[in-house]
């Protein structure tokens, strides 16, 4: 990345907060939570008195992790009020950093992320602008730049793992180790640690050296597979469902290791790829090859949008009024097909006796199906959902980004996204955890209430207050280029 | 700090009870599988989640135990069956957490809200897991996990491209196998494990009634949050560029045996993608244009992105689609071949970690194989030996061991 040209620096341009780019739409988010103090003038970031404990305070995790998968894990944790301390190198950041799409700059309109800005990720000009690296790294982290390959910079890591409960990190296997970091020196640092490894294929078997992304290893267990119309090639998904849910396990990973050295008072080693979080969630339909003998790889599956186990009909995705507007209705039950008749008024066709029974729906979907679109099409698409939810049939709107953000009146009274700013960007409105806590609230922010960290802002203060190092000593130890 | 070797698992002697549907038994399976000891509260005609099929060997039975679906969620839980709220609010003060679906007219209706349990119990950790969560104007509203897929945003995302006029003429797509509700089902038993270590530990060896530690706390899952929140890079791409994303093909090569591998290029993670690829493609002699040394600026590939492509396809053509994988991932590739969820029990790797478990299914005089630990944990067992239970299996054993106050 050698046109990285950094903006915002560590030692400049800590109060420079930019005013709000207009390119951000707007939103019907609730601004729940004050920006947290970035732009503080000095390092007091940990001066601000969090106001509530929250269930994972205390907990310090050394975070080494890249990308989405590991960092959902670790965003997990910072929500629930341990602090993150992210260490990166402003030499080799972190991809999500600099690549597409950008967040844009005031009075200008970002690019997309397509394939074509996939394959052509240069000419980022700052650290701070990468829009994927917003989604993922909420949680009131911090970042610290050290050199890991510099002598003095892998002792100070050291230092820092000492003072850490959980070190996690999201490397090829063997990666770690080879930087003088593996588990056998971590636990040598500190007995108790807890070391989370998230790497795709995981830190033991044959294929070790394989390396995944999301779509990588949703084809692997079959999680693509089960994305598509009968009889044509799996559609799949369009992003990486499984940097989001080996990410969860991460956090489960992370939390049985702290539940687990409470009551034993050793540490260990947890080794999370991302294939075995992903087995499970093929549910029954495992489970019928295995026991009945019924391949998913069969004529006619999977079936779109049409579920068997329960038998629904009508169910599905309806065209509603407009371009590529959907909305999905789903009957299981005599008493939703009977309210939805009532919904839309029993036209005639609803008296076909082929549609008398749950049975002969399923039998006849495909005619039910081309009916009931008559009605739904001539729609728009939330009014079909407010109509059939009123008379207690399921029903909900395909909604895409733009609609969860500015459409959805459930999201926005839920206070789903938070708005939070850093030093170079925002506000902006980001997620966290998404549930609620009566006595140990979540917030999207951390228990510092702030926006995702511009790459090294927090170097200072971190080795300053973990390593009781002066101002000075830093200083010379930028100098050394030991915090690059 | 306790030291204690007996202790293995992190949820050892941690009480679950579960009061769920189908829409979030998968809760209780991780934390049976932590070693909690998850017991599903049923009532005498067992939970509905027994009538979803597919049914062993296709007969449903009429005893509850032949659903496919409840075997998935539900092995390594036990089973009590209650005939009224009292004895399910006896249950919950015996209890460490209970997670339920209730919504929250229904449990305020049947003296179930946490202000009731919490009152005879504060050490109680209750988790509800509902499709809108327990406010706004959506709470009532009733969604399976098709709906829930749409609202969230990831259907929207999944589907075939447009035709050639940039309309489309399939719908958006939902995954199969209730990937909202298993979301929002691992979220919440994420909640669960953040509401223990807060609340510190049981301790079931201390004298009679010793307390539990009194920081118990309500837990509210919203379904709908859980599936808005997994899409990645949709929502910044709209936040950055202001047009939502329109669904379209991934990145799939057709292999010479039909089959697809997702064949992702993954240039932003540095030139050196681009440079063992194309190694690989001549070693294979496939790479036609890409040896051009205007191919190395990752500009000129962005506009020549065509090419690039071709000459995958050329390779593809030449093998099968496990080999195909296997060239990609040899020249450093994330490329992964689309597998049937069945066809992931030969996968070699995942068998050498040891991740599929057989279960015995004594009253079937069988074992099953089950998708095991979700992550190699060094320090305990994932714990999953017990098979799906019978429709109030261990109503006795559970009565006596959970002491039920009085």
């Amino acid at each position: 990345m050698a046109l990285l040209v950094l903006r915002f620096g560590p030692s400049s341009g800590r109060s420079s907060r930019r005013p709000p780019g207009p390119a951000i739409p707007d939103t019907n988010v609730k601004v729940h939570t004050t920006v947290g103090p970035v732009t503080t003038e000095g390092r007091g970031t940990d001066a601000v008195a969090p106001d509530g404990e929250m269930a994972l305070t205390g907990l310090r995790i050394l975070d080494f992790t890249r990308l989405g998968f590991g960092a959902q894990a670790t965003l997990i944790c910072g929500c629930l009020g341990a602090e993150v301390i992210r260490v990166e190198s402003t030499r080799h950041p972190d991809a999500i950093r600099v690549m597409p799409p950008f967040v844009p700059e005031p009075g200008e309109r970002g690019e997309g992320f397509g394939a074509a800005t996939l394959a052509n990720a240069t000419g980022a000009t700052s650290a701070n602008r990468g829009g994927i690296f917003y989604k993922y790294n909420t949680g009131g982290k911090k970042s610290i730049t050290v050199d890991a390959r510099h002598p003095k910079g892998l002792a100070l890591l050291k230092d820092l793992v000492s003072v850490s409960d959980v070190v996690t990190e999201s490397f090829a296997a063997g990666t770690f180790e080879r930087w003088g970091l593996g588990y056998g020196v971590l636990r040598e640092r500190k007995p108790e640690i807890i070391y989370v490894s998230m790497c795709g294929f995981g830190h033991s078997g044959p294929d070790l050296s394989h390396v995944t992304m999301g779509p990588t290893a949703q084809a692997l267990t079959g999680l693509t597979f089960m994305v598509g119309l009968p009889d044509r090639p799996p559609a799949g998904w369009s992003f990486s469902y499984l940097d989001h849910v080996g990410g969860y396990l991460g956090a489960v990973a992370i939390l049985a290791g702290l539940l687990h050295r409470r009551r034993t008072g050793r540490g260990q080693h947890l080794d999370v790829s991302q294939l075995e979080p992903a087995t499970a969630l093929s549910g029954a339909l495992l489970l019928d090859a295995l026991v009945n003998g019924r391949p998913s790889r069969r004529p006619g599956f999977p079936t779109g949008n049409r579920r068997l186990h329960p038998p629904t009909a009508p169910g599905g995705a309806y065209r509603a009024a407009g371009t590529d507007q959907w909305v999905v209705i789903s009957c299981r039950t005599e008493a939703h097909w009977g309210a939805l008749l009532t919904a839309i008024g029993r036209p005639s066709w609803t008296a076909d006796p082929r549609f008398a029974t749950l049975a002969g729906r399923v039998d006849h979907a495909d005619e039910l199906d081309t009916l009931l679109e008559t009605w739904t099409s001539q729609r728009d698409r939330y009014e079909v959902m407010d109509r059939l939810q009123a008379a207690g049939v399921p029903a909900g709107v395909v909604q895409d980004a733009a609609d969860r953000l500015e459409r959805d009146p459930q999201l926005a009274a839920r206070g789903h996204f938070t708005a939070l700013s850093n030093a170079e960007v925002g506000p902006l409105p980001l997620e966290g955890v998404p549930f609620r806590m009566s006595a140990t609230s979540p917030r999207t922010g951390g228990f510092l209430d702030r926006g995702p960290p511009c790459l090294g802002e927090d170097t200072d203060a971190v080795l300053e207050d973990l390593l009781a190092m002066t101002p000075d000593d830093v200083g010379r130890l930028r100098e050394e280029g030991v915090l690059s | 700090m306790t030291t204690d070797a007996t202790v293995t698992a992190p949820l050892d002697g941690v009480r679950v009870l579960e009061l769920t549907d189908e829409s979030a038994d998968y809760c209780g399976r991780l934390l049976a599988g932590l070693g909690a000891d998850v017991v599903k509260a049923e009532p005498p005609e067992g939970s509905p989640a027994r009538t979803v099929g597919p049914f062993l060997d296709d007969r449903p039975g009429d005893d509850g135990d032949r659903s496919l679906a409840f075997w998935a969620d539900n092995v390594g839980k036990r089973s009590i069956v209650v005939h009224d709220d009292t004895e399910i609010g006896d249950l919950a003060a015996a209890a460490d957490v209970l997670v339920h679906t209730l919504r929250p007219a229904e449990s305020v209706r049947r003296g179930l809200s946490f202000d009731a349990l919490s009152a005879r119990s504060p050490g109680l950790i209750v988790c509800a897991v509902t499709p809108f969560g327990q406010t706004g104007p959506w709470a009532d509203y009733l969604a399976d996990d098709l709906v829930l897929m749409a609202l969230g945003g990831s259907m929207a995302a999944c589907g075939y491209g447009p035709t050639p006029d940039g309309t489309y003429d399939t719908p958006p797509l939902a995954a199969q196998g209730d990937q909202a509700w298993r979301t929002a089902s691992t979220y919440a038993a994420i909640a669960v494990l953040a509401a223990l270590a807060w609340r510190g530990e049981p301790d079931r060896r201390a004298p009679a009634h010793a307390p539990t530690p009194q920081r118990g706390q309500f837990i509210d899952v919203s379904v709908h949050e859980c599936s808005a929140s997994m899409t990645e890079w949709h929502l910044m791409t709209y936040l950055c560029s202001g047009t939502p994303y329109h669904r379209g093909p991934h990145p799939t090569l057709t292999a010479a045996d039909g089959r697809q591998v997702a064949a992702l290029t993954p240039d932003f993670l540095g030139p050196h993608v681009f440079t063992r690829m194309l190694e690989m493609l001549e070693a294979e002699g496939v790479a036609g244009a890409l040896s051009d040394p205007a191919f190395a600026d990752p500009g000129h590939r962005a506009r020549h992105y065509g090419e690039v492509w071709r000459a995958l396809k050329r390779l593809a053509a030449k093998h099968d689609a496990e080999t195909l994988y296997r060239l990609g991932q040899g020249a450093g590739l994330p490329w992964g071949v689309i597998r049937s969820p069945e066809e992931v029990l030969d996968d070699r790797h995942l068998a050498a970690r040891g991740h599929f478990v057989d279960v015995g299914h004594p009253d079937l005089d069988r074992t099953v194989t089950y998708p095991g630990a979700p992550f190699v944990a060094h320090g305990f067992p994932w714990v999953m030996h017990r098979p799906p239970p019978r429709v109030g299996e261990h109503t006795a054993e559970v009565r006596s061991q959970w002491t039920l106050p009085r």
